[in-house]
């Protein structure tokens, strides 16, 4: 039940919210349906004429209680739920707390289960990277880069799911490894044909696909003089701002910000291979566009060169059946596509863990939206909050 | 969790000294470095204090602020080690990182479970406000000077506070678990003695 | 449509009216989440929903016919489901697509999940699969043709909630 008071002042049965209008300013409601929000976000902007006077999101429209679920889910069931935490990418959300779970236990996976991780992450990163370079145009208005990242990304799909048999929410890791993939044999004495047949002569004509992709988008997309026109200058995020509210991975590297979290932790092999960071200074949302096109063309590299060089191993280290964890507390982040993403388990000896926080990229990612929206024209509102790469599932949990 | 540090070598590790050296510059009262993680625990009066110097020492990236309950009855799930003797309290953990390397540390506050009040970490980062929202929502914690510490996720109706031990999921108490899990089944509240043989 | 209240419709009428509605589905893009992501890719060049008629997507309810509720709904997101049911004109089908938005899910236990959009809107077919593949949803988007085929216009009109627009 919304009622538009004449007078202007805006009440919204499920908010309370109301917000009074001061001289000439209006308040726009933008979401929670809006094409451009990517998911349920609701944007309540004060603006005046076009420009925003003060921004608040409203945010919750997909809060499913994750972690209040998983203290009543094992420890193996509570991947199931954090798959669906960001839900493009689905492989990589689940490493980091298989990893806290096994540094509680004092397990560690098997190099060759290491390595299919990585390779699982890397092209999830790919493919979030893909989505979000068919997305973010679309925001600014071109609705063709939308059909040529999408197909290229339907072969990196194709490659997910022949090892894990799901598409974007695997579900594949196991405490203490990985499952036997769906190529391979039944037992894991059959290490050899663990991944499928032609999976690395697969993996070698997706990444040309790629890559070529990559180049037809720096043609139509980059290159484009109204793309430059919308996106350079606008959304500008300085790097103190970046550190105070936490923002992370390329959001924070299109803001001269060089971590890279693959070359500072080890929960993966990442210390095996060669790649770069990659890097922008003016932290516009050119930039942060940019950046995840030189980070799609660094995955490539990294799994080119784990492809050929993968260890022999069984897939699972020795775990018990019926898993309790003894009592300890861990945070394990890892680098998720949008950012850091980490799980803070304290298990206290029994089958499901006493608490799980979950440090989703998103949330702290969009916290700096209010900041830096004041002043912006709301067309520009919407190409910054598509370069900032959200999801709502990872905003709200 | 023991008084003195938990390294049992005569040399300390590199976290573990990273973990000394960090408690004593923001006036910890213990630290613990397990599993690669370190704990500082903190006063409460000193939070504000103890978070600013962390940031000015080198750890200026403000990664997340949450809360934990430490109860011993839990409506959902299993309760704590200690069962009886458990100290029940809330506590208050708030994770820095430094944007150099891979330094880290989280900083602990416990907190009075009648009256669980804390200053606001907001004027020394700006992106506690969030954290903070949600940590009050959840946990019903207060914390003093924050700016606007209305309910973030949950609609403005929602009664109760969801993470803490107490509040009942509404669902379990309808129906139990409906699947056979292979192994043995979940405690349930209508079956609390279930899956204790192994 | 006071002519088909009175007096129904002949067959060859109700089957050209049938006809005409099933192959032009305008499908109003509500994803809310992971299903969001397959709902697009079955629009995306490989599976390419829109051989059946499903073009465009209109941003706007009041011009679409076919919600398909892909996600998870939770109480807060409910009142806006409902609206924009509402907002949409009759003739009109929902279609539930993944497990959350049919039954609530791997979410069902949470403390604040809809369980099920069949709570709030009338449903016409359930997609199961979480998410369902994109030939999934294309399997659901099938059934629903074959249902209009045998619709009957005036029970329909009758039958649904004609709530004003």
């Amino acid at each position: 039940m919304t009622q538009l008071d004449p007078r202007g002042i805006v009440e919204i049965s499920d908010g309370g919210v109301s917000v009074e209008l001061k001289g000439e300013a209006m308040t726009l409601n933008i979401g929670p349906q809006h094409p451009s929000t990517h998911g349920v976000l609701r944007l309540v902007a004060e603006v005046d004429g076009e420009r925003i006077a003060r921004l608040d999101p409203t945010i919750g429209y997909m809060h499913r209680g994750k972690e209040k679920l998983a203290e009543v889910r094992t420890y193996a069931q509570i991947t199931a739920l954090i798959n669906r935490i960001d839900w493009v990418s689905g492989f990589a959300n689940e490493v980091p707390f298989i990893v806290g779970v096994e540094r509680l236990l004092g397990v560690e996976a098997p190099p060759r289960a290491q390595y299919i991780r990585l390779i699982l992450t890397e092209l999830t990163r790919i493919s979030n990277h893909l989505v979000f370079a068919s997305s973010y145009p679309l925001e600014l208005g071109a609705a063709t880069p939308l059909m040529y990242a999408l197909r290229e990304r339907e072969f990196v799909l194709d490659l997910i799911e022949s090892v894990t048999g799901g598409r974007f929410h695997p579900n594949f890791n196991r405490v203490g490894g990985v499952k036997p993939a769906a190529g391979g044999g039944k037992t894991q004495k059959k290490v050899e044909l663990d991944l499928p047949a032609g999976f690395y002569a697969g993996v070698e004509k997706a990444m040309d696909r790629v890559d070529a992709v990559c180049d037809e988008l720096d043609d139509l997309v980059s290159g484009n003089e109204m793309i430059q026109a919308r996106a350079i200058g606008v959304g500008v995020i300085t790097a103190e701002d970046a550190a105070a509210y936490g923002l992370s991975g390329p959001n924070a590297r299109a803001s001269g910000i060089t971590f890279d979290l693959r070359k500072h932790e080890d929960l993966l092999p990442y210390g095996d291979f060669e790649f770069d960071v990659a890097v922008r200074h003016n932290g516009d949302s050119f930039d942060r566009y940019m950046v995840r096109i030189d980070e799609i063309r660094q995955s490539t590299r990294i799994v080119r060169q784990a492809i050929h060089s993968m260890p022999s191993s069984p897939l699972q280290a020795k775990v018990p059946r019926v898993l309790k964890v003894p009592p300890g507390s861990v945070y394990v982040r890892g680098e998720n596509p949008k950012g850091e993403m980490g799980y803070y388990i304290v298990a206290q000896g029994g089958r499901v863990p006493y608490r799980v926080k979950i440090r989703s990229a998103s949330f702290s990612n969009i916290s700096v939206m209010p900041k830096i929206a004041v002043g912006q024209l709301i067309p520009d509102l919407v190409a910054t909050m598509g370069s900032l790469d959200f999801v709502l599932g990872d905003v709200d949990r | 969790m023991t008084d003195s540090p938990s390294e049992t070598t005569d040399t300390p590790s590199p976290l573990g000294s990273f973990a000394a050296d960090l408690a004593g510059d923001v006036g910890g009262e213990r630290w613990t470095a397990d599993n690669g993680t370190v704990h500082v625990y903190v006063a409460p009066e000193q939070w504000v204090d103890a978070v600013t110097t962390a940031r000015d020492r080198g750890l200026n990236f403000f990664s997340w602020l949450s809360a934990i309950d430490w109860s011993k009855h839990v409506e959902v799930g299993e309760p704590a080690a200690d069962g009886d003797d458990l100290e029940e309290r809330y506590e208050v953990l708030c994770r820095l990182s430094s944007l150099e390397d891979a330094a880290a540390a989280i900083l602990v506050t416990t907190l009075d479970k009648e009256q669980p009040v804390l200053d606001s970490l907001v004027p020394v980062f700006g992106g506690a406000a969030w954290h903070e929202r949600e940590c009050a929502e959840m946990f019903g914690i207060d914390f003093r000077g924050h700016p606007n510490l209305i309910k973030l996720y949950l609609p403005q109706e929602f009664e109760g506070h969801p993470l803490r031990k107490s509040f009942a999921l509404g669902s379990r108490e309808v129906k139990p678990w409906p699947g056979t899990v292979d192994v043995e089944e979940l405690p349930s509240t209508t079956n609390p003695e279930a899956g204790e043989a192994s | 449509m006071g002519v088909i209240d009175k007096f129904g419709s002949p067959k060859p009428v109700s089957w050209l009216l049938n006809w005409s509605r099933k192959y032009s589905l305008w499908m109003f893009n509500f994803g809310l989440a992971c299903c969001a992501i397959e709902m697009m890719a079955a629009a995306a060049p490989r599976f390419d929903m829109m051989r059946f008629g499903i073009i465009p997507f209109p941003a706007s309810p009041r011009q679409a016919d076919l919600m398909v509720v892909a996600g998870t709904v939770t109480d807060k997101m409910a009142p806006a489901v409902r609206r924009l049911y509402d907002q949409m004109p009759e003739p009109k089908y929902v279609i539930s697509m993944g497990s959350c938005a049919n039954c609530g899910g791997p979410y069902w236990d949470s403390y604040s999940v809809t369980k099920g959009v069949d709570q709030i809107v009338p449903v016409d077919v359930y997609v199961p699969g979480c998410p369902p593949r994109p030939e999934a949803l294309m399997e659901g988007i099938v059934l629903l043709q074959e249902k209009i085929t045998n619709e009957d216009v005036r029970k329909k009109w009758t039958e649904r909630d004609r709530q004003p627009v």
